[in-house]
Formats: C-alpha cells, structure tokens, sequence
C-alpha cells in the first residue's frame, strides 16, 4: 500500500474509532457535573474539572475494599477457567468419541440459555451443596469464584475447542512416542501453543467477571465482600441515579481493566512476532 | 516423564477447586438458617458500652428497598453497636433488583432476618415468612391504621407515609383556579399558549400512569372491593364516572402538554426545577431532586389531582419492616430488639426523620423540619384529609407490564379517545388479572 | 479409548465437568422441573403440579410469540452488524497502521462499560442528542427520539448492541488473522492477486473457525440479551422491544409465574439450540484444516 493510501486509511480508522467512543465521552465529562449542570447540559464540557465526586465515589464505594475483593475474585476465577477449560477442550479434541461430542454440545447449548433462568434453582443447589456437604457456597468469595468457573466454562472450552483443531497432531504424537505422558504432552508441547487463545480467553473473561453484577449481588451479601460494580449500587435509585458518582464510579471501575487490556494485547503480538503460534 | 509429580499437581488443582468454597468460612456467621455461632468477635469489641445491653444478641442482617436510606442505615448500625454492643450487617441492592435479589436469597435459605416488603400484593405474596409482632413494645406506637397485618396480628412496621399528588410551581399556577377537569384542561391550554408545560408526566411506568391512576380509583366507595370486581371482569373501568374524567385530564395532557414518552423522571424535575413546567405529578420524594438545583426562586405546593371533585392528596405507607420468621429464635429476637432501639431510641428516631427524610407512621416520633412537600403530605395525614393508596392493592406486576403499555399507546397515537383509552385499560387489566 | 486414556480422559476433563454440572447442568433440569409446576417463585410458597398447563397456556401467549418474533429479528439484524463491522475494523486494525494499536484499544473500550449505565448513556443520546442533531441540521427525518417508536427502537438496541459486540468480535478475528501465515498472502501478491481476490480466496476460508465462533457467540449474546433491553427501552413503547429474556423474566419476577417463565425457557432453548447447532456444525464442515 502506497503512503497516501495508508494515511486515507489511518484516518477513517481514527475517525470511526472516535464514533465509537462518543458515549465514554459523555461518561467523562458527567462524571464532572452536579444535577443542574448535567440538566442544562449535558454534551458541554464540565465547568470545572474538579475531583470531587472521584472521592466521593471512592469514599462510599469503600473502593479498595471493593478492588481487593473483584482482583482476588477475577484473578482466581480466571486461572482456574483457562486450566481447567483448556484442558478438557484438548481432550474432548483428541478424543474423537461420541462421548466427546456428546459433552462439547452440552457445553456450547448451554451457552443460550438466559442466567434469568437458572439463578434460582442455582440458588436452591448451593443451599443443597451448603446444607449436605456443609461447604459456604454462598455469601463466600470461593462460592463466587466456584459459580464463575462454572458459567464461563462453556465460552472457555467452545473457544480453545476451535483453537486446539488447528493445532498439529504430529508434535503431540513424536512426544508421546518419547515417553511423555499425556499431562506431559499437554502442559509441554500444547499448552504453550494456544498462547493466542489463551490471552483472548482470558481477556474475555476477566471483563465479564469484573463487571459483572447479577451474580454477586445474588451470591455476595456482606458489605466486606462487595466488589467494585456491586458497591456502585449507592447511586442507583429506582427512579433516579447520582449521575456524577455513577459514572465516577464506572470510571474507576473500567480503569484497572483498560490497563490490562492493553497490557494483554502487546502480550498477544509480541506472541505472533515471535512465531509461537506457527 | 515425571508423571508422579505432574499427577500431584493436577490433583492439587482439582483438590483446591473443590476446597475453595471453604476457604470463606469465616463470613458466614450472620444469615438466617446458617449455623454460625454467635459472634464471638462481636463481644470482643464491645468496648466498655454494655450498660445499655446486658444480653449479647445474635448478629442479625437487614435487607432493604431503598437506595436512599443505604447509608444513614449503615451508619445507623454502627451507632447501634456503638450503643449496645450488637451487630445489624446492612446490605445493599441498586434500584429495581431488590426483589429479586430477595427472591434469590431466600430461595437460597440465606435470607435476610429483616427485609422490606412493599405493601399491598407483594406484602401478600411474602406473607408466609413474617414473624408476629404484635407483642414487641413499639407495636403500641404505630399510627392507626398504618401497621402492616396479617389476620390481627401486627407483622410490619411501616417505614413512615409519603404522598402525591400535583406539585405545582406556586408563582404559575393557584390551586383555587383549577378545582375540576375543565378548569385543568383551560389551564393547560393557557400555558401551551404561552409555551410552558402545563401538567408534566414522565416516562416511567409508574409516573405516566401508576400514580396518576390512582385518584380514580381510591375515589370509589370502597376501592379493594372495586378492584376485586374488576379483577372478576364485574365492571369496567369505562363505564365508571370517576375514570371518565381521568381520561379527560389524560387527553387534556395528551393536547396540551408536552408527550410524558419524551420526558424523564429527570427531566421533568429539570423542567419544574427551572420554570418551564408548572405542575408534575409527583409525590413528596421528588423534593430530594429538586433540592440539588439550589434556590429555585418560587415556592413549591402540591395539591390534590380534581377530579371527580377529588380535594385530596394519595397518602399512603410505600414500605414496611418485616422479620423473618425463618430465622432461628435468636436472630428473630435480636431483630425485634433492634427495630424496637430504631423506633424508640434518640439516635434512632433521629435517623429516621433527619436521615432518612421519612415522614414518621409512628405516634412516638415527631415529625422533623419537613421540606415543603413532606409538610404538606404531613398535614393532610394529621386531618385525615387524604386518599388511600389503591395501587397498593392492583394485581402484581400490572402497572408496569399492562398499564404502562396501554398508556404509552396513548400518548403516541394522536386520534385515540378517551374512552378507547379506557377499553384498552380494561382489556390491559384483564390480562394482569389472570 | 484404551483403560488408561480412559484414566487420562476422566482427569482432565472431570474437575470442569464437576463445577459445570453442579452450576449450570443441575440448575438447568431442576429448571425443567419447575416448568410443569404453578408456583410464585417464593420459596415458602406452595408448588403445585400442573403437568402440561404452562406450555398449554404460552402457545397463546401473543406477547410471548411476538417477543420471539422481534428476538429474532433482532438477533439476524445483530448478527450481520457485528460481524461485519468487527470483521472490517479486524482486518483494518491488522493492516500493521501506525495507528492500529491505539485503534485496538479505542474499539474495544465499549466492550468494558457492562450493565445498565451504558443503556443510560445511549438513552440519553437516543432521545436528547438525536432531537438536538435534527434541530440543529433539519435532517429530523432521520434524527428524532428513537425510542418512541417500535421499528426505531429495535434499531437503537440493535446498534448499542453492536457498538459493544463489535470489539469483542474483533478480539476473536484478530486472533484468527494473526494465525495465517503472512507467507501466504505474499504469494499470492506476487502472483497478481488483488485484495479482494485474497480476503476471499485465502484470509475468508482460513477465517471459518473465527467465524464459527464470533457468530455463536453473537448469536447466543443476541439471543440472551437483558441488560441494554432493561435500561434502554424497558420493552417499550408498547411491549414492542420486550425481547425474549426480558419476556420471560417480567413473567417470572413481574407477575409471579415461575412456572410459565420456565416453560417459556425451554421451549425458546430448544429452538434455538436446534437453529444455532445447525449453525455450528454447517460452518464446522466448511473450517480448512491447515
């Protein structure tokens, strides 16, 4: 591509790009305006940039409560789903059995049913799962981090699933001809080779776990297990919302996950750059 | 191939997806039907206060539908611990998610031990987990009237009254100059004339139709058997006087002033906060909104909706306190001993009124320095110079899956009348009502 | 399988299968079970057996069929937006610009504004910043408040929707671009290719897992939306945008049918897994393995 096409191109791609992120605008300046500015407008920039309503949010928010509680969450959550679903998808791949295909469509039909519908006979099997076995399913970070694994196993293994199928058998059958075992073969020789894969995953679901709401605010009851979106519920009335502590608190909420998303994403090209997918 | 040691640790993980649900034990000690102990670190920080509790409670936890209160009741709880060495955990729910949030938990035997419940069919629809009240020392002191039963036995403690009614800006508009439909509707004319919003409903399913429909039916002689025979399809809204005349204001607004699809809540408090609107209807609550534009430069009232010769405002209690009866004995207990300090000591009726902005249902609190809405929705309840609140009473769901809709159609097409209007809330209500 | 991949098999796979089954798998068929009861959703209240009753009674339920009706427009309508719009920004974002990295970012920003706010945020320029646009450009043909009226409003979620699917998408393609070889493009360049030529004969065919994949996902996302269907238009004006999750949850916490919210459930999951594992399974058969 010649120069001047390329700079047509960069722009339009700038151009859409900040189509794209007119609404985070008017999350930004709001989140600087109290009720009768945001009323007389709310597309102008704020009068002042004052931070009053960032502390204000962090201060009701209990924030760094609230950031320990979704990093320790996220952060375990996310672990065991890539190991535990990258795992099974691999065998489910190899294994070419009707057993094995029986359990990926369960896995991905399951992805169109609507939470709305399971949350409360979920509710009715921890109780179970709390009153029979005697483990805390509920109102516990591990209960929490028990059900995300559970929801977010579908998605995980339907995306290594078709990851791992255009992965070479060839290297996997030269190990275990050396000895390797089948966990050996695994974490050596695949494992490494869904690197791509494994960031997108884990992208994925570190967003949905972070800002999810409905699961916690079923499961997590205590004000010292709050996580940042369940803690944001101070300024949202039933009719009416503290427009600038909302969005203040949104802010502050996406931040720490901008930052690893971009910190993912250099991750995933330095991976192609340096031929470990190929 | 180290396969022993690779075993091991794949064990490992598997082990500790198992063991990770325990590793939270220690947060469980406050739900109704779980088995902790009593709270042991509770006694431990009770510092030198126990003059006012010799016994040591039960931790107990609160669950509660206003977003509002959330935090002067956290605080609330602290000074309540300060005061007797007891613990209430408060949780929280954002806006509408609260019933089902409750629901969940319920389902889940972690319900809370002492929750709020709406009155009317939702009140009806829990009614299996309440604990009787009647004995606890501050049932004497609820306002006539005003407790939530069941049967005789006192179950719920109202949160306090609230009213609505039209709020009107008192420097556009005098009640004396619009005490029927026709003088509405001349003035709603007068104002379109001059490019004012006259009567301003918003978008909202309970402030397009909601609350406005309730005048027609809390003006019927007895309003519940009303409903009951509308739920029995005996008889219909559009054969009824007092909703002709409802229909008639709904056209007036529909002629005249601005469509309530295009307004918010927001904006509509906006609009009034600024002049542009001379009346909402809206209730007491939406002072906390308009307190936030500062000095409004008029003085604000609210009168009664005139219809069918209506002079009231609508006074009714939105929300009661309720404890759960499936909590064990010790929680049930720890719970009516904290309602009972809420309701009677200092710091609790304190709160009530200057925290949580209630207008007080109980004869042992005094009102506070009301805003002037409250004042007014105060001073009605005092002389008895009120409208029940018949919504209370609707079938479950139907204002805002039947009503709304019905009504939304209305305000969108032009050329329906008003008696079309009514047939189609009819139809509307039969469907809510099976 | 042999006893010891049998072994293998049940390791690997039965942690997951363990969590998976007591999380979704028992919920789902204790949720088959309520779909024969009547009951209020109130755990102390009474359950009682009605065998067919609730199926019986959804049949004519004309709110129930025309909310599957306008589920589905909207799913078709979401699932050709977001896929091409991820799919161009993919490849545009993959075109090695000096802008593309920060480009990455920008498109997938939407992607992290979950919940209600964001229906907030878009109701506010539906309604506001569309009558200010018209005002201000006469064009009010096109910009007026687009969620007063049933087609417009569709339209609105459908394109809050997209603005937040495409990045996710564009994550999933990018991954697949990235996994052909430049190699192959080169050839074909040099063999006079144009860029046409190769999208389709070469990055398309190599895409298809990619595809598989951003097209389940936005379908069964289409297919489940609540939460942009809560906050912005709350299934108005008129019930014409209650799409189907949020049909089956005003039944189940709006009027108090547990019951009939389930057996809605079922039959709506039966359909459509029978539409969507065609789907896969169609474009499974036309993956190039490479």
């Amino acid at each position: 591509m010649n120069r001047a096409s390329r700079t047509t191109v960069s722009t339009l791609l700038i151009a859409l790009a900040l189509a794209f992120l007119s609404p985070i605008y008017l999350m930004l300046v709001n989140s600087f305006k109290d009720r009768a500015e945001l009323y007389r407008s709310a597309l102008a920039l704020p009068s002042s940039y004052s931070f009053q309503y960032y502390s204000k949010a962090m201060d009701k928010m209990n924030f760094l409560t609230a950031f320990g509680n979704s990093l320790y969450i996220t952060i375990v959550s996310v672990l065991f789903v890539v190991v535990l679903a990258s795992m099974t998808a691999w065998m489910l791949v190899r294994t070419d059995d009707r057993l094995s295909r029986i359990i990926f469509l369960v896995f991905v039909s399951t992805m169109l049913i609507p939470f709305q519908t399971l949350m409360m006979p979920l509710m009715q099997v921890m109780d179970w799962i709390r009153t029979t076995l005697h483990i805390p399913m509920l109102n516990t970070r591990g209960g929490l981090i028990y059900m995300n694994i559970g929801f977010h196993a579908s998605m995980a293994v339907f995306l290594f699933h078709g990851f791992i199928k255009s992965v070479p058998v060839a290297l996997e059958e030269a190990a275990t001809l050396d000895g390797c075992s089948k966990f050996g073969v695994f974490w050596r020789i695949v494992f490494p080779m869904l690197k791509t894969i494994t960031i997108t995953v884990a992208i994925l679901d570190v967003i949905a776990m972070w800002n999810d709401y409905l699961l916690p605010s079923l499961t997590l009851s205590d004000k010292a297990l709050r996580t940042i979106p369940l803690s944001t519920f101070y300024f949202f009335g039933e009719f009416t919302i503290q427009w600038n502590l909302a969005m203040a608190g949104l802010t502050l909420t996406i931040i720490p996950v901008v930052v690893f998303y971009m910190f993912a994403q250099k991750y995933i090209i330095k991976g192609i750059a340096a031929g470990a997918v190929k | 191939m180290k396969l022993v040691k690779n075993v091991s640790v794949l064990l490992t993980a598997t082990a500790v997806v198992g063991m990770l649900a325990a590793c939270g034990n220690s947060n469980d000690n406050n739900n109704a039907g779980a088995s902790g102990t009593a709270g042991a670190s509770g006694s431990a920080s009770a510092t030198g206060t126990a003059s006012a509790a010799p016994e040591k409670l039960k931790k107990i936890s609160l669950f509660q539908s206003k977003v509002e209160i959330a935090e002067p009741l956290e605080k609330l709880a602290d000074t309540y611990k300060k005061e007797t060495g007891n613990e209430v955990e408060v949780w929280g729910s954002a806006g509408d998610a609260y019933m089902t949030q409750l629901q969940a938990k319920l389902a889940a035997g972690e319900g809370p031990t002492i929750f709020s419940v709406g009155t009317g069919a939702e009140a009806e629809k829990l009614k299996s987990y309440y604990a009787d009240l009647s004995n606890e020392p501050f049932a004497k002191n609820i306002a006539p009237d005003m407790a939530l039963k069941d049967g005789d036995k006192i179950v719920g403690v109202p949160y306090g009254v609230e009213g609505f009614g039209l709020v009107y800006n008192k420097s556009l508009i005098d009640p004396k100059d619009v005490k029927d439909v026709d003088a509405l509707t001349k003035a709603l004319e007068k104002f379109k004339a001059e490019g004012k919003n006259g009567l301003s409903l918003s978008q909202e399913a309970y402030f397009l139709i909601g609350h406005i429909i309730n005048t027609p039916f809390a003006l019927q002689a007895d309003p519940t058997g009303f409903i009951d025979k509308l739920n029995k399809g005996e008889v219909k809204m559009a054969d009824t006087k007092e909703f002709q005349e409802f229909a008639k204001v709904m056209e007036a607004i529909r002629a005249n002033a601005v469509n309530p699809m295009e307004v918010k809540y927001d904006s509509q408090m906006g609009d009034f906060a600024t002049g542009k609107t001379a009346m909402v209807h809206q209730g007491n609550w939406s002072y906390g909104m308009l307190k936030d534009y500062g000095d409004l430069g008029f003085d604000i009232g609210m009168m009664a909706l005139p219809i069918a010769g209506n002079d009231k405002i609508a006074v009714g209690v939105a929300s009661n306190w309720v404890v759960n009866n499936k909590a064990d004995a010790d929680q049930v207990k720890a719970a009516s001993a904290f309602l009972n300090w809420m309701l009677t000591s200092d710091a609790g009726k304190n709160a009530i009124v200057n925290e949580f902005k209630f207008i007080p249902a109980m004869t042992n609190i005094d009102a506070g320095d009301l805003d002037p809405l409250s004042q007014t929705v105060f001073e009605a309840t005092k002389a008895g110079n009120t409208i029940p609140w018949a919504l209370n009473y609707f079938p479950q769901g139907i204002i805002v899956n039947d009503l709304a809709p019905a009504a939304q159609q209305f305000f969108l097409s032009k050329d329906m009348t008003g008696e079309q209007f009514l047939q189609n809330l009819d139809k509307a209500w039969a469907n809510g009502a099976k | 399988m042999s006893k010891n991949n049998k072994g293998w098999f049940a390791l690997f796979t039965a942690p997951l299968l363990l969590v998976f089954t007591t999380v979704v798998i028992l919920p789902f068929i204790i949720g088959i079970g309520y779909s024969f009861v009547s009951w209020d959703g109130i755990p102390a209240n009474p359950k009682v057996f009605v065998g067919l009753d609730n199926y019986a009674t959804l049949l004519q339920d004309e709110r129930f069929l025309s909310s599957a009706w306008r589920t589905i427009e909207f799913t078709v309508l979401a699932l050709v937006l977001v896929n091409v719009l991820g799919l161009a920004i993919s490849l545009l974002v993959t075109m090695k610009l000096r802008v593309s990295n920060a480009a990455r970012t920008m498109f997938f920003l939407p992607n992290l504004i979950g919940g209600l706010i964001l229906g907030y945020i878009w109701q506010f320029i539906f309604t506001d910043v569309f009558k200010f646009l018209g005002d201000k450009t006469g064009l009010d043909s096109v910009f007026f408040n687009w969620l007063i009226h049933p087609q417009t409003a569709l339209y609105a979620m459908v394109i809050v929707f997209t603005w937040q699917m495409a990045g996710y998408t564009m994550i999933i393609y990018i991954a697949g671009i990235q996994g052909i070889p430049d190699e192959l493009g080169e050839a074909a360049r040099v063999d006079g290719a144009n860029l046409w030529q190769r999208l389709t004969r070469i990055v398309f065919p190599l895409l298809m897992p990619s595809f598989t994949i951003c097209l389940f996902l936005t379908l069964s996302g289409a297919f489940k939306i609540f939460d942009v269907n809560l906050s912005l238009t709350k299934g108005g004006p008129n019930n014409s945008t209650e799409l189907f999750a949020m049909n089956i949850f005003n039944e189940i916490f709006g009027y108090g049918n547990y019951g009939l919210g389930q057996a809605k459930a079922i039959v709506f999951f039966i359909l459509v897994a029978a539409v969507t594992l065609t789907q896969v399974v169609i474009t499974k058969k036309k993956e190039v393995q490479y």
